[in-house]
């Protein structure tokens, strides 16, 4: 029999062909390629099957359970009718058209468990990252092991949590672990050996330029990149944000800006050379990282035709700037009320308000620590012309400690609450930074669900309850709930398995598929023969 | 569907077994040193009946694949090593008790991943018999993404499983169900077409499929005319006799180092 296999003529249906760089490059379509569709990270997808006037006929289509999940951050891709999706060191291929498990792959012994985004697919290959820093090469196909290679040390503090970003070959990885104090870089991979091709540091190092930014602490800066990035095929650059400098709110023991934490960053892809750099918040003391994804879009600024990169950051303002140079354009209130800064100079930084500093009994600030936005995937939509964003309305006590920092010890200088909020999932015209419409929700504000968004002129997201939404992309209309039952924790998708349009997200537990009504049609017993 | 019912019997046997294991407390169990001592004991006394890695003989049980359902804990073993088993081949020692808990510590381990255990055999012979033609594992089976893709990838095998497990699934791989997960399949479509290979996750609904090439074919039940199903496994039965025993204890240790967290320093490729 296995002769027989080995040498019998096979009929192609299947699962076939490779994903090069121009499969990629083309965006979403039945295929979701990249953590956000898009390398621009649009998070938009052409699909129209599903439109405003039929999205109330959505119903599940599929779920399925990920063994021991809690809190689930991946969001998923699909090539060809197969469905990847990463839980803590493990990955799941799942029959995007059944929810039927095609094969799983686990590291139960990496050292360190922790929280995973996302994975990543190029060529016939998957890729993920381990918490301990291994990149992972597997069969799409099988989930047979290619290589697994280390490419940092979790004994300095550095974890895992992002999903890859491929490009030309190379893979992306960025670090985790700012807030325990480490050295943020973001590095490219070889997606055929694994081998390391280039690392940038996102705090430099003693005597570098940018140096004399830092104290003594500087080893242990922070600067995580915890969060992958966006690039610009034409302008072959990368744009990756950077968390928070370390000790989070104790500010006094690294005087001075604190480079490049908190900031936006532009690389060249082939070298990993920084081209620009632009730091929303200088010397940030209330842990706001800046991951929110930093979307490209070209649009007219007053009056001019620009490439833009947008980011709405957690210190509560939403930012445009020049992508090819990195100049500041712009910044508007993302949220209500911030009570840290009256406003942007002309250079894009902030106007500081007096007796902002965590202090040793609490200091009320508004954005909270979980900030005005944060990693929830935003979208894009090239039809409407708006940029989808879930905001948070909500502030915090912030606390300072005056112990000795000690790094990778869990400390980070102090604390800080979250209290009461609420979420806003928000439309907002990149020309001029103004909102359009906005969706308020009810719920704690613990949900990290982000937004995809489709030419049928429909926004799916989830709220800060539970439900799976969908919203008319031009008023913000509610279209269709459905109610998961728990926390919803990672970004939604689409993608199309034989013509049929499907939306896909992780929730805490769980990954569900909705679509259209179908009547359901009944399934003859199959014939099942059984050989000797 | 008996496929399926593995794969979930899977889970709470690796439950029932994780539980066993982190039942005991007595410090002897998982300490190198207690484990190298009770390995000289066990070569010298006990691998005559239960074989060398604990797989079983004419005289001695198998003593890693235990019952899932309320397995002895170690403290029933020292009882039983102690004791020996009246009216069978298995009589009562006279170990002090730290040279029994060296025993039981080393008994334990075997049921532990192959590559975190001694393993006799020469593991660079292993790797020419298994890329060998004489045994022909590659034809089917992929080690870090060398060799076939219609049976169950071995680049984690000695990392996951025990010794005498592997040996087990080499010599009698008929005992082993993972083949269920793995039926060689001949699918006749209801569009004319035919497709062969291994039937991966089926279900009364769908059906996946590995071709001789190593595509992944997702089929759906109601596109299906006919499927025949092989009904025992496609891995050859006869590589008890196919090789010698220095080509299978070589085979072995080349398997049992395929680990994808190999320790630091401990080369096995």
């Amino acid at each position: 029999m296995r002769r027989t296999i080995l040498a019998g003529v096979v009929i192609c249906l299947g699962v076939v062909g490779q994903v090069r760089h121009e499969d990629v490059m083309k965006g979403a379509g039945e295929n979701w390629l990249t953590y956000a569709g898009t390398y621009a990270g649009w998070r938009y997808s052409p699909l129209n099957q599903i439109t405003a006037e039929n999205a109330k006929n959505m119903v599940p289509k599929w779920v399925y359970h990920v063994p021991g999940a809690r809190g689930l951050r991946s969001s998923p891709i699909v090539y060809q009718g197969v469905m990847y999706i990463t839980n803590t060191n493990s990955v799941y291929a799942i029959d995007a058209r059944s929810g039927r498990l095609v094969w799983q792959y686990a590291d139960p012994r990496a050292q360190k468990g922790g929280v995973n985004r996302g994975a990543a697919i190029w060529g016939e290959r998957v890729y993920f990252t381990t918490s301990d820093n291994y990149l992972v090469a597997l069969d799409r196909q099988t989930g047979g092991l290619i290589f697994n290679k280390k490419f940092a040390d979790v004994e300095k503090g550095t974890t895992s949590t992002s999903a890859p970003v491929i490009a030309k070959g190379k893979v992306i990885v960025g670090s985790a672990g700012g807030d325990s104090g480490m050295r943020g870089f973001i590095m490219a991979l070889s997606a055929e050996t694994g081998a390391e091709l280039w690392k940038t540091y996102t705090v430099p190092a003693k005597g570098e330029k940018g140096a004399e930014t830092w104290g003594d602490l500087i080893e242990w800066g922070g600067g995580a990149a915890w969060l992958s990035g966006t690039y610009d095929a034409e302008l072959n650059t990368l744009y990756w944000t950077t968390g928070n400098p370390w000790p989070d709110y104790n500010g006094g023991v690294r005087q001075g800006d604190n480079l490049y934490t908190c900031s936006l960053l532009a690389l060249d892809l082939d070298t990993g050379k920084m081209k620009w750099h632009f730091q929303f918040t200088p010397h940030d003391t209330h842990d706001w990282d800046a991951q929110s994804w930093p979307m490209l879009v070209d649009t007219e600024i007053r009056g001019q035709k620009r490439k833009v990169v947008l980011h709405a950051n957690r210190n509560g303002y939403f930012y445009a700037l020049d992508r090819v140079t990195g100049e500041f354009l712009r910044a508007t209130p993302l949220i209500d009320k911030i009570t840290w800064a009256k406003g942007v100079d002309d250079k894009g930084r902030p106007i500081q308000l007096p007796n902002i500093e965590p202090t040793a009994t609490g200091n009320w600030i508004c954005p909270s620590v979980k900030g005005a936005t944060n990693w929830m995937g935003q979208s894009y939509n090239p039809g409407t012309g708006l940029l989808y964003v879930l905001t948070l309305e909500q502030c915090g006590m912030y606390f300072r400690s005056s112990q000795e920092p000690q790094p990778m010890k869990n400390f980070s200088g102090g604390g800080a609450t979250e209290e009461g909020g609420q979420v806003v999932l928000r439309a907002l015209d990149p020309k001029t930074g103004n909102r359009v419409w906005e969706y308020p929700m009810t719920g704690a504000g613990r949900m990290w669900t982000g937004t995809v968004s489709t030419a049928g002129g429909v926004i799916f997201s989830g709220d800060d309850d539970g439900h799976m939404v969908g919203l008319d992309a031009r008023s913000g209309k509610n279209l269709w709930y459905f109610n998961t039952g728990e926390l919803l924790t990672a970004s939604p998708i689409t993608y199309a398995v034989d013509g049929k349009q499907y939306v896909a997200v992780a929730s805490a537990t769980a990954v569900f598929a909705f679509g259209l009504f179908e009547p359901a049609s009944g399934v003859e017993p199959p014939v099942v023969r059984m050989k000797k | 569907m008996r496929a399926i019912a593995v794969v979930f019997l899977t889970v709470p046997l690796l439950a029932q077994h994780g539980r066993y294991l982190s039942d005991s407390h007595h410090p002897s169990i998982g300490n190198p040193e207690a484990i190298a001592a009770g390995t000289k004991l066990f070569m010298g006394s006990c691998a005559g009946c239960h074989g060398p890695d604990g797989g079983g003989g004419a005289r001695g049980p198998n003593l890693v694949r235990r019952s899932l359902w309320h397995p002895l804990s170690d403290e029933a073993i020292f009882q039983v090593i102690r004791k020996g088993v009246p009216g069978t081949d298995m009589p009562p020692t006279k170990l002090t008790d730290d040279q029994t808990w060296n025993l039981v510590a080393f008994i334990h381990a075997l049921t532990g991943p192959a590559s975190t255990n001694p393993v006799p055999g020469d593991a660079a012979a292993g790797k020419a018999v298994y890329w060998g033609a004489k045994a022909g594992c590659a034809n089917c089976h992929a080690i870090r993404g060398q060799g076939g893709k219609t049976a169950p990838d071995l680049s984690n095998v000695g990392g996951s499983r025990p010794l005498a497990v592997i040996r087990e699934s080499i010599v009698e791989p008929g005992k082993d169900l993972t083949y269920l997960g793995n039926e060689a399949a001949v699918v006749e479509l209801k569009d004319g077409r035919t497709l062969r290979g291994v039937a991966k996750n089926r279900s009364n609904y769908s059906l996946q499929l590995v071709d001789g090439t190593g595509r992944l074919h997702l089929l759906r039940m109601s596109d299906v005319k006919e499927l025949t199903l092989q009904e025992t496994t496609a891995m050859p039965v006869d590589y008890g006799t196919r090789l010698s025993r220095t080509e299978l204890r070589d085979l072995l240790a080349y398997l049992a180092a395929q680990d994808i967290r190999p320790a630091e320093g401990k080369g096995s490729k």
